[in-house]
């Protein structure tokens, strides 16, 4: 194959979630491309974990919608809820339970942030409950909901949101979509493959004995890949080893968020579809010796996602601790960050080393998010105590560190989290800022109230015209 | 307030970074428990240059309340609409960094990536073409532009041209009409605190002594507390912009008011001319291991338009970043911070940014050390991008006429830079970051305008016909010419406004 020829042919190893919305995306975006699909055996680990459920970030469904998958199609073919937020118990030293909303929290007095003002109060000695100012948490709270409709202006537009989808529905659904716009399903393949010397796969050997060969493979098998290179292991940080997921159907949709409760050994998780929830349960092996049957898992990434003509996309690139329920949006952003990418040769460093480096930008930044949200956590349990007795990494610790000197929140390339994100972790956890702004706590403390209590009955207002959560799934569900 | 709130601001400097500081300073605080002192020594005077700035100097000048004609009536200003470069890819090469986008996307396709294959299949026109703010700037018109997504009119934004030391008095007008004191003398020493080296005060010539608890040091070049007191260190990036000094001087205006900056590539450095209403700046930035200063300063008086209006000044510089721009109670901002060469009228950019970031990460007498910190890395940040864009103008050229050319064209670069650019040589993509001020516009109007053509594009452009691109591409460029000969010439526009100076 010489160096410049087109690039014109591509494998995807795996018909999990992540193989079918690569090639459902692909094909959209590149309708020339000559796509082939393998199958897997077993269970769907391409976004890391098998989960029953996942969520797509707020900022996903414009991405979505873009690449030509509306909030309808996903609603209906991920039998999706609503996501607010995630509500949290046993995850705080005094017990109580928090809640972390997507969106902005609060409004800025001037130039003064929100949780600066908070900051400044609860000095002075006045609790203030942050999710008492985000539209999502008192939307959920209320149990009412409405997407905001386009153009709108008012409190109500504030209003963001996730979906929590059915991941095996809708992986039906992209790949009917795939096969629709002529992706071909080439069979079964079991991991053999004749190897490259530069990283790359020459062509892959399927079960039936034949061969496939590719100008680009795209490796979305899963952490156990056939194909993975050089790994870093992060066990060191993430002691829980052992996940098992569940789907319960309900008469009604479960409330428009996740439920994520911690216990001794590790974090149970609830998130809300349609006609059901589905469940995550993640433990460490060692603090719950009769614990029921579940999967081990070891979570770590590739020092490189791209090598020769192999892309590793999903669980196959990186799998994360599923405490910030992130696969999904990762995996998401490694087909789109392909497709934006994508080569125009057979050979294609440059595309290849920019992919690699703005993959470990996004994997470095949710490695910190998740790694936060459980080191910064007061749960009770043998486990939680290693947890935070261990130093963490330098920059995953700058962030607690800057945060809990002065409130202020660094930003990386690759965030999944923004500044109101990571605001809202590092409160929901209870790690607060020693000092304010000097700004904000130059202001009387009237002023400030009188600010907060402005906010908040615009939103209780906005919220009271929303419509019960119940009565809009039943009229998404006609 | 908390009880060791700062309370007592000593700026150091009144050049246009100490004057931009104490003025917003003063705005920020004001009804606080603050004094904010500005020591300034007329003998020592300004480095008196820098009078063309970026659009984000408008949002400073809004935050403070001022009216823009006003202003630019008292300033001398003309508006600004991006950077011409002459000379720069190849000699007799010219192109113009507007401040807005060429063309519009299709279908989730990038214009640039449509231009390049438009070239690549024979079209002709030029991708400034396609630039609204690049021929509005040709023809000398400017009219402000608008916010209505749909119009053609929201796809530039513009700056200013100024006269620095008239910015500076506008400043301090207003800076001193909100509370900050102006004490006149030259400072002699710092005192510091015996064990911490905290600055106490600072002590002028007169024996008075100016206390207080955070200082700003915005002394220029010298950097009188940073680098002379606290000795904070210098990372110098001469080796990958090797230009030290300038020449500049002012002269009559003999041309129509333009809206944009000029910079030419001469034999060893580059020359700026920047339009104000009532005269030109010029001056001649150059490496002194390649041109005596005699030279370059004939070769500067060689190519102004009319006649010198002051003698030509000579200033040394060494390009690089203060190792701390924050040591323990000391911030410094403005050329104590740093110096980036003016190639596109950065440092007053980096003022204003410096100063936003001191008010985000505000101390307090307890000077927990994460202010400084965090600061410091996201200065850093912004100074290293900025640098790199600069490094690109050189390094993307072809010129091999004199040994400077030679030197800059086969130097090693950044291996940021290095990466930036093989990305978009090979495949079209503009390789970007959340912080630094350049947007992708702006480095794929310099990539283009000095000859970096992606090899490849996105496989996506190639969805639509040659035939059909032609046609789309033709009339956007009719409707960007369109406009372009609608808009009124600067010289109308600012009388309309009324801002033409008396
Ligand atoms: C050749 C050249 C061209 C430039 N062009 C541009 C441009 O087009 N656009 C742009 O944005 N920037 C440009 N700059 C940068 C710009 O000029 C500076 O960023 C800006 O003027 C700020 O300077 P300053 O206030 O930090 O320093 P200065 O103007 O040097 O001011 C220093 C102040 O400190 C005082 N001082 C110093 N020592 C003492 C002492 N011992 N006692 C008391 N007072 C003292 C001085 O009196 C003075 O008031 C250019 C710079 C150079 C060198």
């Amino acid at each position: 194959m010489p160096a410049d020829a087109p690039l014109a042919t591509i494998t995807i190893a795996g018909g999990g979630f992540a193989g079918w919305l690569a090639a459902s995306l692909l094909a959209r975006a590149l309708p020339d491309l000559a796509i082939s699909l393998v199958e897997v055996p077993g269970p769907d680990r391409s976004l890391g974990v098998a989960a029953a459920a996942d969520v797509l970030l707020p900022d996903d469904l414009p991405l979505l919608g873009e690449a030509g998958w509306n909030g309808p199609d996903l609603l209906r073919g991920g039998r999706a809820g609503f996501v607010l937020g995630t509500a949290l118990s046993g995850w705080r030293a005094d017990g109580a339970t928090a809640f972390m909303p997507y969106g902005e929290i609060g409004a800025p007095l001037g130039p003064i942030p929100f949780h600066q003002l908070v900051s400044t109060m609860r000095r002075r000695g006045q609790p203030v409950n942050m999710a008492n100012y985000a539209l999502g948490a008192l939307a959920a709270q209320a149990g009412r909901f409405a997407p905001p409709p386009p153009g709108d202006e008012t409190v109500h537009a504030a209003l963001t949101f996730g979906l929590s989808i059915d991941t095996a529905r809708l992986a039906e659904m992209l790949r009917g979509d795939a096969l629709e716009r002529g992706v071909r399903l080439a069979g079964t393949w079991h991991g053999e493959a004749v190897q490259r010397g530069d990283g790359g796969v020459q062509r892959l050997v399927l079960a039936d004995g034949t061969s496939l060969a590719a100008d680009l493979v795209i490796d979305a098998s899963g952490p156990a890949s056939p194909l993975s290179g050089a790994r870093d292991d992060w066990s060191p940080w993430f002691p829980f080893d052992r996940v098992a997921s569940a789907r319960r159907t309900s008469e009604a949709p479960a409330p428009p968020y996740v439920h994520c409760d911690a216990h001794h050994a590790g974090w149970q998780s609830f998130a809300p579809l349609a006609d059901g929830v589905g469940e995550l349960f993640v433990f460490s092996s060692a603090d719950a010796p009769g614990a029921p049957a579940a999967e081990p898992f070891a979570p770590g990434c590739q020092q490189a996602a791209w090598t020769g003509n192999v892309v590793r996309i999903g669980g196959a690139a990186a799998q994360h601790d599923p405490v910030a329920g992130l696969q999904l949006h990762l995996a998401l952003a490694d087909v789109l960050r392909l497709i934006a990418l994508f080569p125009a040769a057979c050979e294609h460093p440059a595309e290849a080393a920019e992919y690699n480096r703005q993959w470990r930008e996004k994997t470095e930044c949710a490695f910190d998010t998740a790694l936060l949200r459980l080191a910064c956590s007061g749960a009770l349990g043998a486990v939680w105590d290693r947890l935070r007795a261990r130093a963490l990494p330098d920059r995953a610790a700058y962030r607690r560190d800057l945060y809990a000197a002065n409130g202020r929140v660094v930003l990386h390339d690759g965030e999944v989290l923004e500044e109101a994100g990571w605001t809202a972790l590092f409160d929901a956890l209870c790690v607060q800022p020693r000092k304010g702004d000097a700004l904000s706590d130059a202001l009387p403390s009237a002023k400030i109230t009188a600010h907060f209590a402005a906010i908040r009955q615009a939103m209780i207002a906005a919220v009271g015209r929303m419509p019960p959560y119940q009565a809009l799934m039943a009229q998404v569900a006609a | 307030m908390n009880g060791s709130a700062i309370e007592r601001i000593v700026i150091v400097g009144g050049g246009t970074a100490g004057w931009m500081t104490a003025a917003a300073l003063a705005h920020r605080l004001q009804g606080l428990p603050v004094s904010i002192t500005l020591v300034e020594s007329e003998e020592i005077g300004t480095v008196g240059v820098g009078e063309a700035t970026v659009p984000h100097i408008r949002f400073f000048n809004a935050r403070l309340g001022i009216d823009e004609a006003d202003f630019m009536r008292r300033t001398s200003a003309t508006f600004k609409l991006g950077i011409e470069f002459r000379n720069w890819g190849r000699k007799g090469d010219s192109y113009i960094h507007p401040f807005g986008v060429f063309g519009e996307e299709i279908e989730g396709v990038a214009f640039h990536h449509l231009w390049a294959r438009f070239a690549r299949a024979g079209g002709r026109d030029a991708v400034e073409a396609f630039s609204l703010p690049v021929l509005a700037a040709r023809m000398d018109r400017f009219a402000h532009p608008d916010s209505d997504p749909e119009s053609l009119l929201s796809t530039y934004s513009y700056a200013y041209q100024f006269d620095a030391g008239l910015y500076a008095a506008y400043l301090r007008a207003y800076a001193e009409a909100r509370g900050v004191r102006r004490v006149e003398g030259r400072i002699t020493a710092a005192l510091q605190h015996a064990e911490t080296g905290f600055v106490d005060s600072v002590v002028l010539e007169s024996g008075e002594r100016v206390a207080g608890e955070l200082f700003v040091d915005c002394s220029g070049f010298r950097g009188l507390l940073i680098e002379q007191a606290l000795h904070a260190g210098y990372e110098d990036w001469s080796h990958w912009l090797p230009c030290d000094r300038a020449v500049a001087v002012p002269c009559r205006s003999e041309a129509a008011l333009s809206p944009y900056t000029r910079a030419t590539a001469l034999d060893a450095g580059w020359a700026w001319r920047i339009p104000l209403q009532h005269r030109v700046g010029n001056g001649h930035v150059y490496c002194s291991s390649h041109i005596s200063d005699e030279a370059a300063r004939d070769a500067l008086l060689g190519q102004i338009e009319g006649e010198p209006i002051a003698e030509p000044r000579l200033l040394r510089f060494t390009t690089g970043r203060r190792r701390k721009q924050w040591d323990r109670n000391v911030v410094a901002i403005g050329l104590a911070a740093g110096f980036l060469e003016p190639l596109e009228s950065t440092s007053i950019h980096l003022i204003q940014l410096a100063i936003g970031r001191l008010l985000d990460h505000w101390p307090d007498r307890d000077w927990d050390p994460f202010c400084a910190r965090e600061y410091n890395r996201l200065m850093d940040l912004e100074y290293e991008r900025v640098r790199d864009f600069l490094i690109l103008h050189y390094h993307a050229t072809e010129r091999d006429d004199t040994p400077f050319w030679r030197q800059v064209r086969t130097m090693a670069v950044p291996e940021s830079l290095a990466h930036r650019l093989e990305t978009f040589r090979k495949r079209g993509v503009v390789v970007n970051y959340r912080d630094g001020m350049f947007l992708d516009a702006s480095w794929i109007a310099v990539y283009l305008g000095q000859r970096v053509i992606p090899e490849a594009g996105d496989p996506r452009s190639e969805a639509l016909s040659d035939a059909g691109l032609m046609l789309r591409l033709a009339a956007m460029r009719d409707d960007y010419a369109r406009m372009a000969a609608q808009l009124p010439t600067q010289a109308a526009f600012l009388a309309r406004i009324g801002a033409n100076a008396s």
